[in-house]
């Protein structure tokens, strides 16, 4: 079946009709994903319509406690016409906004140190070491870090670090388990780094060696070539990083369901250092927790409401990461 | 060649699959979903059924999903499970048109950490120290030296169990700051590793843990046996409408046969 | 003048001399000492991680786990080995495998071999990246909302009232394999594109069609690539708890649907490793610390075993990454 044939056939000989199949074939094949994603985004979106629709902007805002809101409408009567549908999911868009955000920030100042480490100053023989190191943190499962989480790190804090006197001080508002704010964001960050590393020590290694060769022969130390000459290079690269790894956190729900502290409780600042200690849970942790309750029908649909928010914002990160990624081609940064 | 063999296994794949509905399975599946309680008095009983010289051998499968009695009313309503498995008596907002079975009783007891060992709580004990007025040990339990906060642990929203809780100890508005648990096995763990935590199980659940008698009674099978404590909620299997064939068989062994008795008698308070 | 070690070309010893470490100011001292700390502190926190584990996955684990199924008890002593947790770990990962690799396949050569209408092409590129950002849980429940039509019944089961289950190894698997599907991508697409265009061109030159080049020509070539991919793939489905939890029913054992030979344990419902240690932990409705140490640990070798495995064929070809 191998006859030699010019591209520009319409189609005459059995050999050109195989080539257009092929390509039709594979495009369809390949535009089933943009198909699947079009259509988990409708979906979704439709099936938590009702909860938006009968909530309005105050969605977002807080009305009340949140755990009690989503039990009365799990408890609601049967009769489609007194569907409970009130929710205002601020506490949970608050705490997925500061479990994310916190783990962002200090995951972008420990991934441009740990990049600058492994491409600068690390020796041959320890860079053997951290390399795979860091690659086997990114393969770890998140219920395994939940597992030491809530097993280990929850324990440990509720009983060693948080004194009776902090618990009581909160007692009837919050219980202060250990489950919380602090252990949720380290477990988060060292689950975030390993992306981060690789693609902000892929952009370091890509700078001209021009440029850092010349600012060396200025008198520059190795600190201040990296800093001044390499991390300023590769901004666009840790921008990147920052945006996916977001998109990452958001994501989480399994390891943040199991050490968050399951209470849909909105940590207070004010509280001074008892603040690391409040329970929190973020947006994707409260479908874990409920994703039994799905089968009736009001819960069902706040609970499609909040994965379609989910969604949205995972759409937005993804595409601008990947937009952000872009100027790095120019390097000849391969991400 | 290889391509050609890959197109032929694929296709065969496909075909299998398509034809699984046209060969009518032998054997019906029954869903069950619902209480967290009543699961596994239900694993316990279905090994049995199912042995061969049993009313169930071969007639049935049976799949168990959990999720807390709330779910199980409500996936039986809606035609989601063939039946469903509740630890709460029926409510009033509960849907319609559908068939309780009473199988079995169950108590439920107060739990508090073994180095917390409460004997007796009283009626107004109880109401105070779930319902948030009262936040510490100490005023808690007049004249006790045990101090330290008050550590709720109780059941989700969908939980019978937290509805027969609330029905039998009279707690009508559990404290907003409670940690609500998705089980009786974690209800369990969390009392059993803080120190300052009260919480209420299935009577099955209690070992490990100190168990506080309630209104002097001690919370134990004979004395749930003989009505003499107070909490005791029952455990039911829902159908919509009257059971199907398999479903009524399985529901119909458990109510009547001496070998389903016995394995209720093990953990759990038979209804004769 | 030292040069860092970093640039190949001839290794030129670093000299003590006017770059000397105790020369630099203080703050650039204290950055280097932050680097330092930075990298062998995110070691000494895999070491405590895979230490941890390792501790107590051998303190609880038992021989007899691996080939007991799990039992449903009261205590831990009488509740099993979980058997059926691996079996279904495996199955899953296959599944997930096996659907994911023609569409990422297919799609990375579409992309990179033809690409027309290039909108197209650059639609398909984002949306890979779009399932790759995705939540799992959110992939999760759109499973569910997706297989418990009546279409998709011979893809699970229909309980006895006729309701669409949609929680099997084959739903499960579906939504495991849009996991798999962008690391698979990437992979081919990196391999494809590191092929010089000489050797397609040396293809057609000698009358090959484009069809043939890519079937007899690249895609071989690009095996490293693919598996590399599938490796990482496997990995990450092997490691995924949220689909399982919602779509695989979460049954203690294995439970075949229907009749057919190994269809109708696809069409089943099961349980995997990671929804084993879930629901075992604290935050499922299980209450077996030990069972999920152990399952935990033997996760954990799984997911190890493939990723270095990964990295021994990562060695072998030219790129090095972090």
């Amino acid at each position: 079946m191998e006859r030699s044939v010019k591209d520009a056939g319409g189609g005459q000989s059995p050999a050109a009709k195989m080539e257009k199949r092929a390509e039709y074939s594979l495009g369809a094949l390949s535009s089933l994903t943009l198909v699947l994603i079009a259509a988990m985004v409708i979906y979704v979106l439709s099936k938590g319509w009702p909860s938006f629709a009968h909530n309005g902007l105050s969605w977002f805002g807080s009305s009340g406690n949140v755990d009690q809101q989503l039990s009365e409408i799990f408890n609601s009567p049967a009769n489609p016409k007194y569907y409970v549908y009130k929710i205002g999911t601020w506490p949970l868009l608050y705490a997925t906004l500061l479990t994310t955000g916190l783990a962002v920030l200090i995951g972008i100042v420990v991934a441009t140190l740990a990049a600058v480490f492994i491409v600068e100053f690390a020796p041959e023989s320890v860079k053997r070491i951290v390399s795979p190191v860091i690659r086997m943190l990114a393969a770890v499962p998140s219920v395994i870090y939940g597992l030491i989480g809530i097993l280990v790190l929850v324990p440990f804090v509720g009983n060693e670090i948080v004194s009776g006197g902090r618990k009581q001080s909160v007692a009837g508002v919050v219980q202060l388990s250990g489950a919380s704010l602090i252990v949720a964001v380290v477990i988060l960050t060292i689950m975030i780094c390993p992306i981060m590393i690789a693609i902000v020590a892929d952009a370091l290694r890509a700078v001209p060696r021009g440029w850092t060769e010349g600012a060396t022969a200025l008198g520059a130390n190795r600190w201040r070539v990296m800093w001044t000459v390499s991390v300023r290079a590769a901004r666009p690269a840790i921008i990147a990083a920052a945006v996916i790894a977001a998109a990452r956190a958001i994501g989480e729900g399994i390891m943040l369901a199991m050490v968050s502290g399951s209470v849909g409780f909105a940590p207070n600042p004010l509280d001074g250092l008892t603040f690391w200690f409040e329970p929190l849970r973020p947006y994707a942790a409260t479908i874990v927790d409920n994703a039994e309750g799905l089968s009736v029908k009001p819960f069902g649909q706040t609970m499609y409401a909040i994965a379609s928010v989910l969604l949205i914002t995972a759409l937005a990160l993804s595409l601008g990461g990947a937009a952000a990624k872009r100027p790095l081609r120019k390097y000849g940064v391969r991400l | 060649m290889r391509r050609n063999h890959l197109t032929i296994a694929a296709a065969s794949c496909v075909a299998a699959m398509a034809l699984t509905p046209a060969i009518a399975s032998a054997k019906p599946t029954i869903t069950i979903s619902g209480s967290t309680s009543v699961a596994p008095l239900t694993g316990k009983l279905l090994p049995k059924y199912l042995a061969k010289g049993q009313a169930g051998y071969n007639k049935a499968k049976f799949v168990i999903y959990q999720g807390g009695s709330d779910i199980g009313v409500a996936d039986v309503a809606a035609s989601r499970s063939v039946m469903g498995e509740a630890s709460r008596d029926p409510k009033a907002t509960d849907p319609g048109g559908l068939v309780w079975n009473k199988i079995a009783r169950d108590a439920i007891c107060l739990i508090t950490n073994s180095d917390n060992p409460v004997s007796n709580l009283t009626a107004a004990q109880v109401t105070a120290i779930f319902t948030g007025s009262t936040t510490n040990w100490s005023s808690a339990l007049g004249g006790s030296t045990k101090t330290g906060p008050i550590s709720l642990v109780v059941r989700t929203a969908a939980s019978g169990t937290q509805d027969a809780f609330a029905k039998l100890f009279g707690v009508s508005t559990v404290a907003a700051s409670a940690a609500q648990k998705a089980s009786n096995g974690l209800i369990q763990q969390s009392v059993k590793s803080d120190p300052n935590a009260i919480g209420y199980v299935s009577e099955a659940f209690t070992s490990g843990t100190n168990v506080a008698k309630y209104k002097g009674v001690s919370c134990t099978l004979i004395n749930a046996k003989s009505n003499a404590y107070p909490a005791v909620r029952n455990f039911w299997y829902i159908t919509k409408g009257a059971p199907t064939t398999e479903a009524a068989r399985f529901i119909n062994w458990v109510k009547t046969s001496p070998a389903a008795k016995t394995i209720i008698a093990s953990g759990w308070v038979p209804l004769s | 003048m030292s040069t860092t070690a970093r640039n190949p070309g001839p290794q030129i010893v670093h000299k003590r001399g006017r770059d000397s470490v105790s020369n630099w100011r203080l703050i650039d001292r204290l950055a280097l000492y932050a680097c330092w700390a930075v990298g062998i502190g995110l070691c000494t926190v895999a070491a405590a991680l895979i230490g941890y584990m390792c501790f107590r996955g051998i303190q609880y684990m038992d021989l007899s786990l691996l080939v007991t199924n799990p039992a449903v008890g009261a205590s831990q002593a009488d509740s099993g080995g979980f058997l059926s947790p691996i079996i279904g770990t495996f199955l899953l990962t296959l599944i997930g495998t096996v659907i994911a690799l023609p569409f990422a396949v297919g799609a990375a050569i579409w992309i990179v071999e033809y690409g027309r209408p290039s909108w197209l092409a650059r639609a398909v590129e984002s949306a890979i990246e779009v399932v790759a950002g995705t939540p799992s849980i959110v992939l999760a429940i759109f499973g569910l909302l997706l297989f418990s039509g009546s279409i998709f019944e011979p893809l699970s089961f229909a309980a006895d009232n006729g309701a669409v289950v949609g929680k099997s190894f084959l739903t499960a698997g579906a939504m495991m394999s849009l996991i798999a599907v962008p690391l698979i991508f990437t992979s081919t697409r990196e391999a494809l594109m590191q092929i010089p265009a000489q050797v397609r061109e040396a293809s057609y030159a000698l009358g090959k069609t484009k069809w043939a080049t890519i079937r007899r020509v690249l895609i071989p070539s690009v095996r490293p690539g693919i598996f590399t991919g599938t490796a990482l793939g496997m990995g990450r489905i092997a490691g995924d708890t949220a689909i399982v939890v919602v779509l695989l029913g979460a049954t203690l054992t294995l439970e075949p649907q229907g009749d057919i030979p190994l269809i109708k344990t696809l069409r089943g419902s099961g349980s995997t490793l990671t929804s084993y240690v879930y629901n075992n932990s604290p935050a499922g409705e299980g209450n077996a610390p030990q069972k999920a140490y152990a399952a935990a640990f033997v996760l954990l070798i799984l997911i190890l075993i493939l990723n270095f495995g990964i990295d021994k064929l990562a060695r072998r070809s030219k790129k090095e990454s972090v």
